[in-house]
């Protein structure tokens, strides 16, 4: 089959994004790191949740699968396990992610499939207008919290990480360039890709904006102590005072969950059903 | 003397192995060729709390238990003293006197006591106490006449894997209980002998073995659960099973992970389900909602137990029949099969795959613990009967590029199904309201379009879906509406009232969703007095009823709601009384 080009993942749906939304850079990365990847849109499969983060699975031509609040991610690996040869990725937000979602997400890190998940933070519940987030700062004046957020914000990656993630990237939606490489790397990597992108909400966070951002993030890789296959190194790149690092902090391979499970290699959703009647028959010797 | 006819129980504390040496049992009884029933009674703890173990071995099918049990092994005082009252007078007490002794009104004098100091001939003879189980099996092989062919082998095969030690410690064990009855109850018969038949073709099997070895057969190649009494022996026995056929099990982290990920695995092309009970099936709900509206094949089997919450995990009820109608906000179209024997529970768990795939909706199998964890000798399956149907999915290579329309108008509802992987199918699945192609969308007319779509299926599978069974005589003037478990024992009544000449006919409902409405108004249609049998305090089974056929003075619920299963007795009884008050009971 013919190369694609980002073009071939859009679909002509027209977006419920507000303009200028963080969300309209993580769907272009996203279709241009599948491009340069040589996926076919029928070889892909996405999983979302709900929330503006749940609506990209509208947005992306391939099969896309748009369920439930905070449940991509069983809904993805189960994809992963039915057919292997699925590119698999599930997209979420920090609400979707890290509160509803967040059981799943440990768990999905721990069981190592081999897809990939990408939570749009923008630190803000957006669709519901504007509430705290599990990312929202302390002190974040909103609806439900008019006198500040009294919660910590919950950091998604570390978290991640003590889950026995292998693979913790964090990008920026303003940096398409870094963005589409880290994606690209997520989707390569043989395990359970994390891909947290800071994804500016402009309608109801008014304090992490782009500007803000710009001043806070730093590239993890120009650091000289980054060293993205120690542990211990990418816990405190994650959790140190000062700037957000970007980029690929944290990767190892690990046997994934189709090979601890011993999945055969053939996709199950390929299997012919009708061929063990003699198998089938020797199993109720058990019962006689 | 009572002839191949016995209820017996094993009582004692849980952990004890009074279950193991039941199951024991029920395996001896059912090679000895008589037909076997049984049923757990068991605390929700892992040891201590009392616990007991029902077998009933006759020349005849049962389905259920006994009135009332012909003998109580009994392995503590609390034994005694829980279930004395269930003893059918004439029957016969093995009571271990080691630590305790029954006096009183406790001791019954019309039935037989066998007083044996079980535990002390396990440490002081065999050296462990813990072989007092089986010493209490050569007991009963000496009062009962068990093959003491068939108690050695199956003993034997059952502690192999313990090792040689372990298996002559246990053949020690029988001919010490022997040795006892031999030597202290020469003479005091227990009333009762067993004499084997040719065992036949036949398998003994759990309710919860039946579904799992229906959706393996069926086609099932993945399952999440997550585990819960009393669907966890599904789980377990998939994860042992489904490796070997290709498929797979994930232990979930909860039972919304379970649910998501079946719908995950089904969307994907697999038959895939998952099982789970009434608090489980609370927290599925979001899902159930999800795959109506997603048009996703899944088959969801609810083991049922009482509730509220988390109620009586290891005992019975029929009390989330509503919840499985009307669980989730807004409406989709849901099937809900309900097996009445274990053969059924093969059979409509094949059923729910093909109609899971055929109409791409949630089938459920609804089932209770009394069902499920109970055994029963049956013929084998009849392999060749079942059929794989996928419904309308479409290979790879058939679709052109850019006209696929996932959930496409069609007379039936029903659209071709594209899953990943298949050329030309890419669509978006979506849990929002969408268009023909996927599309989220709040268009009127397309709203009400596809809720006609969706729910159009009820109507248009009705042909397709299990038929209720009539049992009993066809034109009597009572009759009996009832489900599942309680198949059973309403079987039994009607067949011990036809022969004190109350002539009862039973309709056995296997799809309790969509509602057979036509089945249940014809059945109802002219009898004198109809009985609701079912296990819940509300009569969810009856509000049905009696919502198709209006209001009718021959309705009248006949509830259990503290557990446990019916006995025969209690649907007879009121029956009985029916008739001996002098009302009208003809056949015409």
């Amino acid at each position: 089959m013919a190369m694609l080009t980002a073009k071939d993942f859009a679909t002509a749906t027209p977006s419920w994004w507000c303009p200028g939304c963080g969300d309209y850079g993580v769907l272009s990365a996203l279709k241009s790191a599948l491009a340069e990847l040589g996926k076919q849109p029928h070889e892909v499969a996405f999983v979302s949740g709900i929330g503006c983060s749940g609506k990209i699975s509208g947005y992306l031509h391939s099969y896309a699968f748009h369920g439930v609040h905070g449940r991509a991610l069983p809904v993805a690996t189960a994809v992963k396990l039915a057919n292997r040869d699925l590119t698999v990725i599930a997209a979420g937000g920090d609400g979707d992610g890290y509160a509803i979602g967040a059981g799943h997400f440990v768990h999905a890190v721990r069981r190592n499939p081999d897809i990939t998940y990408i939570v749009m933070d923008n630190q803000t519940y957006g669709l519901t207008k504007g509430q705290a987030s599990p990312t929202s700062a302390t002190g974040y004046v909103a609806s439900v919290s008019p006198e500040g957020n009294p919660d910590n914000p919950i950091n998604g990656l570390a978290l991640g990480l003590a889950a026995g993630a292998t693979f913790v990237a964090r990008g920026f939606s303003a940096q398409p360039k870094q963005l589409v490489q880290i994606i690209r790397a997520a989707i390569e990597h043989r395990g359970c890709s994390i891909v947290e992108v800071m994804s500016p909400c402009v309608t109801y966070n008014k304090i992490n904006t782009y500007a803000w951002f710009k001043e806070h993030i730093e590239d993890a890789a120009l650091r000289d102590d980054h060293r993205p296959s120690e542990r211990t190194a990418a816990f405190d790149a994650l959790t140190r005072e000062g700037k957000i690092p970007l980029g690929i902090i944290y990767q190892e391979e690990r046997p994934t969950l189709e090979e601890r499970t011993h999945l055969p290699q053939v996709p199950i959703a390929k299997h012919d059903l009708h061929g063990d009647r003699g198998r089938y028959a020797a199993l109720l010797e058990h019962y006689r | 003397m009572i002839l191949n006819s016995l209820e017996m129980m094993f009582g004692g504390q849980a952990g004890d192995g009074s279950l193991t040496t039941g199951d024991l049992i029920a395996g001896v009884f059912k090679r000895m060729g008589l037909e076997v029933y049984t049923y757990k009674d068991f605390p929700s703890r892992i040891r201590g709390g009392h616990t007991n173990y029902v077998i009933r071995a006759s020349e005849q099918r049962n389905y259920g238990m006994a009135d009332a049990v012909d003998s109580l092994v009994a392995f503590d005082l609390e034994a005694v003293q829980a279930h004395i009252d269930e003893m059918r007078p004439g029957g016969f007490v093995v009571f271990d006197n080691t630590s305790e002794t029954v006096d009183g009104a406790l001791r019954r004098s019309d039935v037989t006591w066998y007083d044996i100091p079980l535990a002390k001939i396990a440490k002081e003879e065999l050296g462990l106490e813990l072989v007092r189980n089986t010493i209490s099996l050569g007991v009963l092989a000496a009062l009962v006449g068990m093959d003491a062919g068939i108690v050695r082998a199956d003993v034997t095969a059952v502690y192999q894997r313990k090792g040689e030690k372990v298996v002559d410690l246990n053949l020690r064990a029988i001919a010490a209980g022997e040795a006892y009855v031999r030597e202290h109850y020469a003479g005091v018969p227990s009333g009762y002998a067993l004499r084997a038949k040719p065992d036949g073709d036949r398998l003994i099997m759990m309710g919860n073995d039946a579904i799992a070895y229906g959706a393996l057969v069926a086609g099932c190649r993945f399952m999440a659960g997550y585990p819960i009494t009393p669907a966890t022996d599904i789980l377990e026995w998939m994860s042992k099973q489904l490796p070997k056929f290709g498929g797979v099990v994930v232990q979930a982290e909860d039972e919304l992970a379970a649910i998501t990920m079946t719908l995950g695995a089904a969307f994907t092309g697999v038959r895939a389900m998952t099982a789970t009970s009434g608090p489980g099936q609370a927290l599925m709900t979001e899902a159930i909602g999800l795959a109506g509206v997603l048009e996703i094949p899944v088959v969801v089997v609810e083991c049922a137990r009482t509730g509220p919450s988390t109620g009586m995990p290891t005992k019975t009820e029929q009390s989330n029949l509503n919840h499985l109608i009307y669980s989730g906000h807004g409406e989709i179209p849901r099937v809900i099969l309900a097996p009445g024997t274990i053969e059924e529970s093969f059979t409509l768990t094949t059923a729910a795959f093909n109609l899971a795939d055929r109409w791409q909706l949630p089938v459920f199998v609804l089932t209770e613990q009394a069902l499920c964890q109970s055994k029963a000798t049956l013929a084998p399956f009849d392999l060749d009967a079942v059929e794989i149907d996928r419904g309308e999915l479409i290979a790879d290579g058939e679709l052109t590029f850019g006209e696929y329309k996932r959930f496409a108008f069609t007379a039936d509802g029903v659209s071709p199904r594209a899953i990943p992987g298949v050329y030309g199918g890419m669509h978006l699945a979506a849990g929002s309201e969408h268009n023909d192609a996927g599309v989220i969308t709040e268009n009127a007319a397309n709203r009400a379009r596809m809720m006609e779509k969706r729910m159009g299926k009820l109507e248009a599978m009705r042909d397709e879906l299990p038929r209720a069974i009539l049992h009993g005589v066809a034109d009597a003037d009572i009759a009996i509406v009832g489900y599942g478990a309680n198949t059973g024992p309403i079987r039994e009544a009607v067949d011990r009232l036809a022969a004190e000449k109350i002539p009862v006919r039973f309709l056995q409902l296997r799809t309790l969703w969509p509602f057979p409405e036509d089945d249940v108004r014809v059945f109802v249609h002219g009898a004198h007095h109809v009985f609701v049998v079912e296990n819940n305090f509300t009569g969810q089974l009856e509000r049905l009823i009696r919502a198709v056929t209006g209001p009718i003075d021959a309705l009248r619920g006949l509830r259990k709601y503290d557990g446990r299963p019916f006995h025969p007795i209690e649907i007879i009884a009121p029956i009985r009384g029916i008739a001996a008050v002098g009302e009208s009971v003809e056949v015409r």
